[in-house]
């Protein structure tokens, strides 16, 4: 289906922004993403190579930009973002992202921290000893060295988490590499905007950003996505085992690749020591809907089943109690359909084990609610999203550690709460089964704009040294 | 050990079925026997009534008032009152399943008792004794029994092929290979007699593809049960469409085509109409047997919907007496006043992808975990 461009519609999103110097697309395709309809430009060979041509000329532009005035450049449309985020805006941007207008402004407020020009000066100067590398040559004994992103990156980025793409673009930029960004299918209307904030802030960069949205990995979009894979000198790609492997089959060699797969969220409470753990375990896996890949989905708590069970009660009243300030998306038949299934089965899984140890499992929920608390063996586990928190009791921090050793290769964040002696040592242990993120359980949702993003620097993976002797 | 009540009651479903299983019809009859066979897989059954235990407050006194076990939970747990004569598996792991479904069948007698008598009314209406209809010869492109030892419907395709009306069966499908397209045009070429395709609609679209601009005509007379496309791997199939494309290609026409609805975790299965006089597409609605109730419950909280609301369909199948009889599906779909069923698919739901790990990732690193040596979890 297509429809002519510049046709108004409540129900309609624009899933695109292309550099003013180009011809805007006769007629727009249309893709449903969640609530919304999202129009786009539709597969033209011709028009990916003007794109990309347009944006490798603009790239140039942006060398010229030093990184101080970049960082204020790009904080700067940040904040008109946030600031132009109306309700109606926000609505659009939650309903697109397939969640409450409530989640969507909170979640929106907690990214927006990490997107304005101080914390991104901060950023620069957490991972580069001198910023100035990015700007040109810098003489340091024997060389002089620089850091420049490349000219042009590629963003895909993850499905329903909005402000993702953002931050991505944002990254990219403040190493003065054009941005072509493909947002998640829920992530289109907040990305659109800040691509607009962008051209309306500075011609230059607003010369070098195009966002261009397209049903990823569909059979008629395979020679646009090679092409856009060979154009680019890198993909920043975010998303599942699949969409990673497919991209990795497609990209020519010459194109780099960077990869954030899948994660999951762990907590681990010693609940003697800290008595808000509960509350902030509960906000943890609500915010995003557990769509984050720093949302907490599993938690270890030390101690024997019924002083665990009595924290699993508190979990859940934590629960109860979100559900009027984070309310869940609008509940779909497959939602609901799920959370039967999980909760029957487990119950049913109970019975057939009870009186044996293995396999029992206590549940707690209430009928109609959306969230569900699980107190379990690590062997029932599976990460069933929504407001799945599952928790095992654990009788201390060494059978933590083997319980999550199995889990390594898709370890993330740790929360700890109440975890204070030998915290460091705990850590090293964490990290060295694969966890890059280690931080008290209250700071998990949001993480800080210089944080180890799966184990790589968030502007130190787009850049290339060079030096000069 | 099965309580010698359920082996009783398996026999006395089994005559039950045989008849036709009319008195069931009759809403007290239905509750009177549901609620035999219920107290019999309590008592057989530890399991289950531990799960009832839990889940209700009171003793049942209808059918609609025993707890549905959901459809999930056959892939973690033998539900079975006795010794499994066979054990069905289900097709493959969906989105977010971690194992398949299994259903221990402790009588396959049952099974056949419940399956037969529905199969000829609406596959073999206008054949039998004095009929003067002519014999039918099967194709089959679900997999035979011998290839496929624990699939439900292999089991059935087996048990049709066995019915005396029926001569040379061809089976053209197998389980790597997939259709095997040069059978089945061998097959229907050296027939004269009415052909009765059966065949998953999986199956149908790759023999219809496989074909190309090949015309086959079936002789006159020649009917298909399709089945499956409501859910797993065809589940945009357009039946209207694709009855198009069967009438064009294979020369049978729509009301010789029917769907059967069924699925491992049950042993009876409703159709949506008898092959030579069935409606059109859009219009048809699935029945089942007397001795199976369906109710739409609303997805919310599961409470019983009016006809023609959709909700998630909870079915209760005598025949699973050696199991249990009351399921909770994953599909959605609506009661009709005049007790039919309209199948709508999987229940829907947006995608929620983000960046958190899901279930089938978990599924691929556990996998993964095993096939290295290192136990999983």
């Amino acid at each position: 289906m297509s429809t002519p461009a510049g046709t108004p519609d409540p129900g309609r999103v624009d899933g695109w922004v292309w550099p003013a110097r180009l011809k805007p697309p006769e007629r727009l395709a249309e893709t449903r993403a969640g609530e919304l309809v999202v129009r786009h430009p539709p597969a033209d060979s011709q028009a990916s190579r003007a794109l990309v041509t347009s944006l490798r000329a603009a790239a140039s532009d942006l060398s010229s930009i030093p990184v101080a005035e970049m960082a204020e450049l790009l904080g700067g449309a940040a904040d008109a973002l946030v600031s132009g985020l109306d309700g109606d805006a926000v609505s659009r941007v939650a309903a697109n992202a397939g969640m409450s207008t409530a989640m969507a402004a909170q979640i929106l407020d907690g990214m927006a921290v990490s997107w304005n020009g101080e914390t991104l000066r901060h950023l620069v100067a957490a991972e580069f000893a001198d910023p100035l590398v990015l700007d040109g040559f810098v003489s340091g004994g024997a060389r002089a060295i620089r850091a420049a992103g490349p000219g042009l990156t590629l963003h895909l980025g993850a499905g329903t988490v909005p402000g993702v793409t953002v931050t991505s673009m944002i990254r990219a930029l403040l190493v003065k590499s054009a941005v072509l960004a493909k947002p998640g299918a829920g992530d289109v209307a907040l990305t659109v905007r800040f691509a607009r904030e962008l051209q309306r802030i500075d011609a230059r960069v607003g010369a070098a950003v195009a966002v261009q949205y397209w049903p990823g990995g569909a059979e008629d979009w395979d020679s646009w996505e090679r092409e856009v894979f060979r154009a680019a000198d890198q993909v920043v790609v975010y998303g599942s085992d699949t969409t990673i492997e497919s991209v990795r089959a497609r990209a020519p060699a010459a194109t780099r690749l960077i990869e954030h797969p899948h994660r999951i969220g762990v907590a681990v409470v010693d609940p003697g020591r800290a008595p808000g753990a509960a509350a902030e375990a509960a906000r943890a896996a609500a915010l995003f809907d557990q769509r984050g890949c720093v949302s907490t989905q599993l938690v270890f708590v030390l101690g024997d089943r019924h002083p665990v069970r009595r924290w699993c009660a508190s979990l859940a009243s934590e629960l109860v109690a979100l559900e009027a300030v984070l309310p869940p998306r609008r509940a779909e038949p497959a939602d609901l359909s799920a959370l039967h299934q999980l909760r029957g089965r487990l119950r049913m899984k109970s019975a057939a084990s009870a009186g044996t140890g293995a396999d029992e499992s206590d549940l707690w929920y209430d009928q109609g609610s959306r969230w569900t608390v699980v107190l379990a063996s690590l062997d029932a586990f599976e990460p069933s999203g929504g407001r799945t928190v599952w928790v095992a009791a654990v009788p201390d921090r060494n059978a933590c550690l083997r319980e999550l050793a199995p889990l390594a290769p898709v370890l993330q964040t740790v929360g700890l709460a109440g975890i204070d002696a030998d915290r460091a040592d705990f850590a090293r242990e964490l990290c060295g089964l694969g966890v890059t993120r280690v931080v008290p359980l209250v700071q998990v949702p949001y993480p800080e704009a210089d944080w180890m993003h799966d184990g790589s620097r968030p502007l130190g993976e787009l850049v290339r040294w060079s030096e000069l002797r | 050990m099965a309580e010698p009540d359920c082996v009783e009651l398996t026999r006395e479903l089994a005559a039950l079925f045989r008849a036709g299983g009319e008195r069931l019809r009759d809403d007290d009859e239905f509750d009177r026997m549901a609620l035999r066979v219920h107290a019999a897989q309590r008592t057989a059954n530890p399991t289950l009534r531990r799960y009832w235990d839990g889940v209700a407050r009171a003793q049942p006194s209808s059918w609609r008032e025993i707890p549905p076990v959901p459809v999930s939970a056959f892939r973690d747990v033998p539900i079975v009152s006795g010794a499994a004569e066979v054990v069905f598996r289900t097709s493959g792991t969906t989105a977010g399943a971690s194992r398949r479904g299994e259903h221990h069948v402790a009588s396959v007698d049952l099974y056949l008792a419940a399956a037969r008598g529905n199969y000829r009314r609406h596959l073999f209406a206008d054949c039998g004794p004095g009929s003067g209809a002519p014999r039918l010869a099967l194709v089959s492109l679900i997999a035979p029994p011998d290839d496929a030892p624990d699939s439900s419907l292999s089991a059935m395709a087996g048990f049709i092929a066995r019915e005396p009306e029926v001569t040379d069966p061809t089976w053209a499908f197998h389980p790597e290979r997939g259709v095997d397209v040069h059978s089945v045009t061998r097959a229907v070429g050296a027939t004269t007699a009415p052909v009765l395709l059966l065949t998953t609609a999986f199956a149908l679209v790759r023999l219809l593809d496989g074909l190309g601009e090949v015309r086959l005509s079936l002789p006159a007379g020649s009917r298909i049960m399709e089945t499956g496309g409501f859910k797993g791997r065809v589940a945009e199939v357009d039946r209207a469409t694709l009855y198009g494309r069967v009438g064009e290609r294979l020369g049978v026409p729509r009301t010789h085509v029917v769907n059967e609805y069924g699925m491992t975790e049950m042993l009876s299965q409703a159709y949506d109409g008898v092959a030579g006089g069935a409606g059109a597409a859009v219009e048809r609605e699935h029945r089942f047997p007397p001795w199976v109730r369906t109710r739409a419950l609303h997805p919310a909280d599961l409470s019983p919907l009016p006809p023609d609301e959709p909700g998630l369909l909870a079915h209760c199948d005598l025949a699973n007496a050696r199991s249990v009889c009351h399921i909770l599906t994953e599909d959605l779909g609506s009661t009709t006043k005049g007790g039919g069923v309209r199948l709508l698919g999987r229940a829907p739901g947006a995608s929620l992808r983000g960046c958190s790990l899901t279930a089938e990732s978990f599924l691929r690193l556990t996998r993964m975990s095993a096939l290295s040596g290192d136990a999983p979890r």
